[in-house]
């Protein structure tokens, strides 16, 4: 059998297959809420895509079967406010698929990652919608005992989807990251020094072992070398750098521990997910560090003092912004070039 | 927070260096810009470098250079045969104008051309030594004529002195080096 | 010496393909029977075609020396068996489809007899310069694929200081093992010619270079180095480790860039192949009149190594190793990364070709419908000279030459490395030849361009020069233009200038006519 290198539909499954342990950490906690915005933003957006690759006269399954719509759908689905209604996931796929990416020329032509150009316009044009999640009652208040994934649950969670104005049980609620843990360690930690089990739901857990999933699932796709290092690691580490720059315990303004931003928030998955996309980085190793380094900023500096609850499209898409001129400026030094040694010149010859 | 960034200095610095970096990056990224700043060529001489220097006089002027002077005053770009849609191309990205196709007016596009002396019939009269444009022609009175193939631009002004008509144009052989192993 | 680290042989990128050299070391060097003809390009090199020296119908014997290479860089042919000349300029395919290249046409005559040779036995005794020329009356050429004669690389650093000898044993291209066969089976012909290319350039150091899984040759290559100064150089077994340049760098730590030539920095480097063949011209006088050839494919039911005389023809080859022709589809020389297909199998076998392949459906399909380049950037990882090539692909596409001019497409060697990892199966290097061939012809164009403008400067000048000396002269002696340069100054006609024409002629017969 002949060694095939991989293809695109191949590399997109593979990505695909990395978030898998995190949504179901998700579910396990928050609910199908997140499931529901996943498969309706898949759905949408194989509807939106075919429709698109027609318009544009494109052989629609063979550019179907490359699965980078998955990809796509996938993150803007879990980038969506669980509860959130149909139209809502509908609009935003909408756009991110038939505006950021297919009008700037589809696969491999975007400049700015579509997820996240869909994700902005929904937050723009529906703040209030965007930053309220709602869950099932029983994810808001875990003592109740009653589960995320009891048929009770599972139909609240779908009474959100095709609520139209009034909003039916459950609460509306902020990221954890807004929450009140601001200035407190790890609840995974918490937990286990409590003896608590860190999958009870009791525990508070959910959030950070989500993030902590996308992490060993971006590892998953670095080890099998899908992505590279460059990208996450000048990201986290920036984050990581300057939280700890601008953290003070107990200081008049909280800006949250490190732990907090790395783990609490969705840091992880903008790092390994959302800033990897290949189409919309900068390409050369150097320039996907510097890449790097100006999201990672950019995600620190907007969650803390801008207005928005987390930063990860803004950030993203800046860095987008900047991809291009960092191509330029940017580039490695070729092999030959820059540190060879001199023609000797002979007597007489040569 | 840092106490720095509340001092208006800092603000004012940090606004500077912003406005600098961004005006150094829109003035290096830009080529136009940087062709004007550079000053070395005038508009005149950027034309006549993309025009193929056949020296026919297809496009109505006496030569290249006349006709770069002319487009710099607002010619069409469209009047090079020899030049073909490569010229055109280039032009228009230089001038910013739209690419089309050669003004059929001026001659066809074709492959590029040679012009061939049928020396058992030549005369020895130098009036096509005299009309060639780049002293392609080799000869003297009353002496054999040749056309110095890797001199000639095919520009077909030596055919219509020839008062013995034995001067062919014909399509000028392409050598090995420019096959291409592409296909 | 030796030496045991394996140095990594590549800085940047590399891939390790499958390297499909198995099925054709299974088996020893097979020596090949005559073929009924053998044609013989005369252009061996990009230089002048070599001159016959002998004539149809003539009778030749083995190592006959039949054309004679010119120019400074010719190479000469000699004949590879004994026979009857019966062409000298026949026109036979060239590896350029629709093209032909003119060879010699000899018929053997089965007998095989040979020329009685004489070489040098103690290199010793004798200078650098009779062993160039040596080498140069044997018409010993480049055998890892460029074919640069070698005499004329060796004269060209006789007054220099050589710093380093490399031979070339890294044959890192999947299907070609000529070179590891004939180090496993040959290892003694190898050094010993690299003994000599060392006297005739005075190198202080000589090492050979070979990839680190080549077992069998390296264990050859140790036994014959046992009473030698030469050492060996074990590199990572990566493709393209084989290139001048990365091959460089591994052995000796010196980069030099596209334009510069191994002989600036004072080494030199020549295939494992080469330095045989400079044995065999040098010690054993035998000119260069075989190469082994790797045949390989699945259509072939024996794959070999074949000591193949030059002229071959290529089916002659294939029909010995039992091609299966219903399962085959093609025949490419080289290897599959970098090789050529062939418009026909008549072709023969040159002095650089080192492998054959007959391709099927199974090994080589159909390749895949090309996808948008998605930037994932592993095409990066895999370039050995750290280009970009998603980038010049980009600016390939688009026809903006300058910027992937400055992108480093010149320093791209067209290896496949990248085309070879892309996950969208997009042929990059096909894109950057035609990129870089529209770049040469635009070049080109625009030296010519200039040079015309200077010629016609000049002529514009000279009429000037002429028009006012003329003005002068008339201003001078106070006489009126004369009747041909008022005409010279009118609007051209024909028919004028014809008429002009006749009554010079028949002024002139009325003269004779009044003279007789």
């Amino acid at each position: 059998m002949q060694f095939q290198p991989r293809s695109t539909s191949q590399v997109m499954l593979m990505v695909v297959l990395a978030t898998i342990p995190a949504i179901a950490i998700n579910t396990w906690f928050f609910g199908i809420g997140t499931l529901l915005n996943i498969f309706l933003a898949i759905a949408v957006g194989m509807a939106v895509e075919a429709s698109s690759l027609s318009i544009r006269k494109l052989p629609v399954a063979e550019n179907l079967r490359d699965n980078s719509l998955l990809v796509s759908a996938l993150l803007l689905g879990i980038a969506m406010p669980p509860g959130s209604p149909w139209w809502l996931t509908t609009l935003g796929v909408l756009f991110a698929i038939g505006i950021g990416k297919h009008a700037f020329g589809g696969l491999g032509q975007n400049i700015f990652n579509p997820a996240m150009a869909g994700y902005l316009f929904l937050l723009l044009a529906f703040p209030l919608r965007m930053t309220a999640w709602h869950l099932p009652e029983a994810a808001i208040d875990p003592a109740a005992g009653i589960s995320p994934l009891s048929l009770g649950s599972l139909g609240q969670s779908l009474r959100f989807l095709y609520a139209g104005e009034s909003v039916v049980d459950g609460m509306a609620m902020a990221t954890p990251l807004i929450e009140s843990k601001l200035a407190s360690q790890s609840a995974v930690l918490e937990a286990i020094d409590t003896d608590l089990n860190i999958f009870a739901r009791t525990a508070e857990t959910g959030w950070e072992l989500t993030n902590w999933a996308y992490l060993f699932g971006g590892l998953f796709l670095l080890f099998i070398g899908i992505i590279s290092w460059h990208i996450p690691v000048a990201v986290i580490a920036t984050v990581l750098l300057t939280s700890l720059l601008f953290y003070s315990p107990g200081g008049a303004s909280v800006v949250g521990t490190p732990y907090l931003h790395l783990f609490g928030s969705a840091t992880m998955i903008g790092a390994f997910f959302i800033a990897t996309d290949p189409v919309t980085a900068a390409t050369s190793k150097p320039a996907r560090i510097l890449y790097g380094i100006i999201i990672g900023v950019c995600i620190y500096a907007i969650r803390v003092w801008g207005s928005y609850l987390d930063s990860i499209a803004i950030a993203v898409l800046f860095g987008n912004f900047c991809a291009p001129i960092l191509d330029h400026y940017v580039r490695p030094r070729i092999f030959g070039r820059g540190r060879t040694r001199a023609t000797h010149s002979a007597s007489g010859s040569g | 927070m840092l106490p720095i960034v509340d001092n208006w200095y800092f603000q004012l610095g940090v606004l500077l260096l912003l406005t600098g970096v961004i005006a150094w990056l829109l003035f290096t990224a830009n080529t136009t810009i940087q062709h004007y700043w550079r000053g070395s060529a005038s508009l005149v001489d950027l034309i006549n470098l993309e025009l193929p220097q056949t020296q026919c006089g297809q496009c109505g002027h006496a030569g290249c250079l006349p006709y770069a002077r002319a487009i710099s005053q607002g010619e069409a770009i469209n009047k090079c045969p020899p030049g073909g849609i490569t010229t055109i191309h280039r032009l228009a990205r230089l001038l910013n104008e739209v690419d089309q196709t050669v003004d059929p007016a001026h001659g066809r596009p074709a492959s590029p051309k040679l012009a061939f002396i049928r020396e058992a019939e030549c005369i020895g009269c130098t009036k096509c030594i005299q009309a060639c444009p780049v002293d392609a022609i080799l000869g003297a009175p009353k002496l054999m004529h040749t056309v110095i193939a890797r001199e000639c631009t095919g520009c077909d002004l030596c055919v219509a002195p020839c008062p013995v008509d034995c001067i062919d144009i014909i399509d000028a052989p392409t050598p090995v080096a420019y096959w291409s192993q592409a296909c | 010496m030796l030496s045991h680290r394996v140095r990594r042989s590549l800085k940047f990128g590399g891939i390790t393909p499958p390297s499909n050299k198995a099925a054709t070391l299974r088996s020893r060097i097979m020596p090949m029977p005559l073929p009924a003809r053998l044609l013989l390009p005369l252009q061996q090199y990009r230089e002048q075609p070599a001159q016959p020296c002998v004539n149809v119908g003539d009778r030749v014997l083995k190592y006959q020396l039949i054309a004679r290479g010119t120019g400074a860089s010719g190479l000469n042919l000699h004949a590879p068996s004994s026979g009857t000349i019966t062409a000298i300029d026949l026109e036979v395919d060239f590896f350029i489809k629709g093209r032909t290249q003119t060879a010699i046409e000899l018929q053997t005559d089965g007998e095989d007899s040979a020329l009685p040779l004489s070489g040098m036995e103690e290199i010793e005794a004798f200078e650098a310069e009779q062993i160039i020329t040596c080498v140069e009356e044997a018409g010993v050429c480049g055998m890892g694929g460029a074919g640069f004669p070698s005499a004329t690389k060796l004269r060209a650093c006789l007054n220099q200081e050589m710093e380093y000898l490399l031979i070339n044993a890294a044959e890192c291209e999947p299907y070609i093992s000529c070179d590891e066969a004939l180090l496993r089976e040959r290892a003694s012909t190898v050094v010993r010619g690299a003994e000599v290319i060392q006297r005739a350039c005075q190198a202080r150091q000589v090492k050979i270079v070979i990839e680190s899984d080549k077992a069998d040759a390296i264990a050859a290559l140790r036994e014959a180095l046992q009473a030698s100064t030469i050492t060996l150089c074990l590199v990572s077994p990566r493709y393209p480790a084989g290139e001048e340049r990365q091959l460089l760098r591994a052995a000796t730590g010196i980069e030099i860039s596209r334009e510069q030539l191994p002989t600036d920095v004072n080494c030199l480097v020549f295939n494992a192949g080469t330095a045989a063949a400079i044995y065999a011209a040098v010690i054993e006088g035998r000119p260069c009149i075989s190469r082994i050839v790797s045949l390989s494919g699945a259509p072939l039911q024996t794959p070999k190594n074949f000591e193949a005389l030059i002229g071959t023809p290529i089916s002659h080859l294939l029909a010995l190793c039992g091609i299966d022709e219903r399962v085959h589809v093609d025949t490419f020389i080289g290897g599959s990364m970098m090789g050529m297909y062939l418009p026909a199998t008549s072709l023969p076998i040159c002095k650089t070709t080192n492998s054959v392949v007959a391709t099927d459906n199974v090994q080589f399909p159909l390749p895949d419908n090309e996808l948008a380049c998605i930037r994932c950037g592993y095409c990066a990882d895999a370039c050995p000279e750290n280009l970009l090539p998603q980038q010049l692909l980009q600016f390939s596409r688009s026809r903006a030459f300058e910027q992937a001019t400055d992108h480093g497409l010149d320093d791209c060697i067209e290896c496949g490395a990248c085309a070879y990892v892309c996950p969208s199966k997009i042929p990059l290097v096909h894109y950057y030849r035609a990129a870089k061939e529209e770049i040469a012809a635009e070049t080109a164009n625009k030296r010519q361009g200039e040079q015309r403008k200077q010629r016609f400067q000049y002529w514009q000048y000279r009429r000037k020069l002429q028009q006012e000396a003329r003005q002068q002269e008339r201003a001078d002696t106070g006489k009126t233009a004369s009747l041909a340069e008022t005409n010279a100054e009118e609007p051209f006609s024909r028919e004028k200038a014809r008429a002009d024409i006749a009554a010079a002629v028949a002024r002139v017969k009325q003269k004779r006519e009044k003279k007789d």
